[in-house]
């Protein structure tokens, strides 16, 4: 299933061959397409498809700013997919994201502007709230799901949208600034905000942070014992309870797991770049995850994805200035490669069992 | 006084159902051919927007009903060519839908901005005072039930949905079964799309169906896939959006957000409540011919 080594009679184009015969190849293959698709639909508008792409790359990769800001995004969108990606190893597919990021920011703003003491010990408490605030509002579908039977696709998003009314109502209610004019929370003390690393370049902690989890993720799933549970319970339930694993309780860790770096998502965005949770401060981060988490594969291989959706994210308000282009357009750019990859992906089973068969 | 209370709060309900109402419909005749439809979102932000430009550029309802019709029918086949005829996750193939659905949207309504930025005319009330998309929604309903379940096309429909092989076996054409059930779902979730858009809000803005799509889902799992009991589950969602909004217009002292959290809320007691509810038995596997 993962990688087809057998070789197709007749084939004259390695390349193309290597492009259909492996995951990461399809990746490619399907995100060309859709970049193709991209540059086509801003002709509807009216642009050159160049200036398009041009303005694109320009609006995120031009000056240090942009660059610091398009970085500090693929870490977003990275923990964003791992939080997808963690969970759909057991078969669990967490929709939920949005709410914990918007949660975990909650959590971290509200300790990090109510304890006092030194910057190091505040910070990680606040981060390891913003984790468990993401935990703790995965934990309904979970319990539904595995007490119940209820499906993970409904619950989830149902809790992104109480989450979403719960933060806007905190922050409208009981957390508000007195001194703002919209719903805001208080920013938090200078002190505790997260450190630039290196110090003389405006990059926060948290990007490293973020490298370093996708990395410890690679390796718990590639190499340990619990990744291969990990594997056993996504690819056969009743397979891997049979031989002794206890599948409901590697489920929950993995779906926590998940959804507590989608917290701390929310938690590094809140403490390393705005500094506070106010009205319409987040984008729509949770779902964005998906595609990240389908077309990288494993947890390294989100990075470039995220990094790419990240490019046209920042990108895009830059986009819509110099070309006219609404700048709606990238999310098409989320969907399409997920439809051309799952459909690739099929295609490609189904040519191989004609060809066994 | 109270009476009256009590009929304005169920009309109130019935008016916020009537978009589930039909979407409930479409995951219905889908998944009980068989075809998870999640991608039920997506198609009814597609129909509400089709609802809009169809009014404001034909110039009257019909050609917003038409747009509509036509939207469904285009998400439909999209959506029966991925899923259908490709054995693919359907639960991925639907959310990916929603997020193209989403964006395309989007990018259509900031194109034909200045045309759309209007509120097209209000669809006056059928029989006492109902929308003649509500009086349609429950005609379809009743339809619906006995289509599904006291004629022989239903049948065939419900055997598709529980065992594919079998009725492959006994002649159905599989594949024609669910293409046309997702066809059909698709335009019933459109119409859903149009009664929120032309029937209710009166313009179209961006994922102005708000998660409703999922609502109906939670609600067809709730009913069991019986029509008659999604209708109940869908006026008991709908009741509590229109307590929503009772409560943000007299803005009273609880803030306005808890009530909108309401429906959310709603619906994961009803989901933990409704417990295990065992749907069609082939739902969502991809159809491969032995």
């Amino acid at each position: 299933m993962k990688n087809g080594f057998e070789i197709r009679k007749g084939h004259n184009f390695p390349a193309i061959h290597w492009l259909w015969q492996s995951q990461v190849g399809i990746s490619i293959l399907s995100l060309t397409l859709s970049l193709i698709l991209l540059l086509s639909m801003s002709l509807i508008s009216g642009a050159q498809p160049f200036a398009v792409l041009a303005s694109l790359f320009e609006g995120a990769l031009r000056g240090k700013h942009s660059i610091i800001s398009t970085i500090r995004e693929t870490a977003i969108i990275t923990l964003a997919g791992l939080a997808v990606l963690i969970p759909i190893r057991v078969g669990f597919f967490n929709i939920g994201g949005q709410g914990q990021i918007e949660i975990g920011a909650l959590a971290a703003v509200i300790v990090a502007s109510n304890l006092q003491g030194s910057p190091a010990v505040v910070i990680t408490a606040a981060l390891v709230a913003a984790m468990a605030g993401g935990a703790l509002t995965v934990f309904v579908p979970l319990f539904l799901k595995i007490k119940r039977g209820a499906s993970e696709v409904t619950t989830t998003i149902m809790m992104n949208f109480a989450c979403i009314q719960l933060v806007s109502a905190m922050i409208t209610g009981v957390l508000k600034d007195p001194g703002a004019f919209y719903g805001t929370t208080r920013a938090i003390p200078e002190e505790y905000r997260l450190p630039f690393f290196p110090p003389e370049l405006g990059l926060h902690m948290g990007v490293w942070v973020t490298l370093i989890i996708a990395m410890i993720a690679y390796w718990v799933m590639k190499r340990t014992v619990f990744g291969m549970y990990l594997k056993a319970v996504g690819s056969n339930k009743d397979a891997a309870q049979a031989s002794g694993i206890s599948v409901d309780k590697v489920l929950a860790v993995a779906v926590l797991a998940g959804a507590a770096l989608a917290g701390l998502a929310g938690g590094i965005q809140a403490m390393g770049v705005t500094y506070k949770v106010a009205e319409g401060w987040s984008k729509t981060w949770g779902f964005t995850g998906i595609p990240v988490a389908f077309l990288g594969g494993n947890s390294l291989g989100v990075i470039p994805v995220a990094f790419l959706l990240a490019i046209l994210e920042t990108g895009a308000r830059h986009m819509q200035a110099m070309t006219g282009v609404p700048s709606a357009l990238v999310y098409v750019f989320q969907g399409i490669p997920v439809l051309l990859f799952v459909c690739l992906s099929a295609m490609r089973l189904l040519n191989k069992k004609s060809s066994s068969a | 006084m109270i009476e009256s209370w009590w009929v304005d709060l169920l009309l109130a309900a019935l008016r916020a159902a009537t978009p589930l109402i039909f979407c409930a419909l479409g995951i219905l005749v889908a998944e009980r051919a068989g075809v998870l439809h999640i991608g039920v979102e997506g198609v009814m932000l597609a129909g509400a927007l089709a609802a809009i430009i169809g009014t404001v550029l034909g110039g009257n309802p019909w050609a917003g009903m038409l747009a509509t019709i036509a939207a469904g029918i285009i998400a439909g086949i999209i959506l029966a060519f991925i899923s259908v005829s490709l054995p693919t996750n359907q639960v991925v193939i639907g959310i990916a839908f929603n997020l193209v659905s989403l964006g395309v949207t989007s990018f259509l309504f900031r194109l034909l901005a200045k045309q759309l930025q209007v509120l097209v005319p209000a669809i006056p009330p059928l029989l006492f005072g109902l929308s003649p998309f509500a009086l349609a929604a429950i005609v379809l309903i009743v339809v619906m039930w006995w289509f599904l379940f006291w004629t022989g096309p239903g049948l065939k429909l419900r055997s598709v949905g529980e065992n594919t092989h079998a009725a492959h076996a006994s002649g159905i054409n599989v594949v024609y079964v669910r293409f046309a059930a997702l066809i059909i779902a698709s335009v019933l979730a459109a119409l859903g799309g149009a009664a929120l858009t032309m029937g209710w809000v009166r313009s179209f803005t961006d994922n102005v169906t708000l998660g409703r799509g999922f609502i109906a889902l939670a609600a067809v799992y709730f009913g069991r896939w019986n029509p008659l009991l999604a209708l109940s589950a869908c006026l008991i969602f709908g009741a509590g959006e229109a307590l929503a909004f009772r409560g943000q217009g007299t803005g009273a002292g609880l803030n306005p957000h808890y009530y909108l959290m309401l429906p959310y809320i709603l619906t994961l007691l009803v989901v933990g409540l409704a417990g295990m509810a065992r749907g069609p038995g082939d739902a969502g596997k991809p159809y491969l011919r032995r």
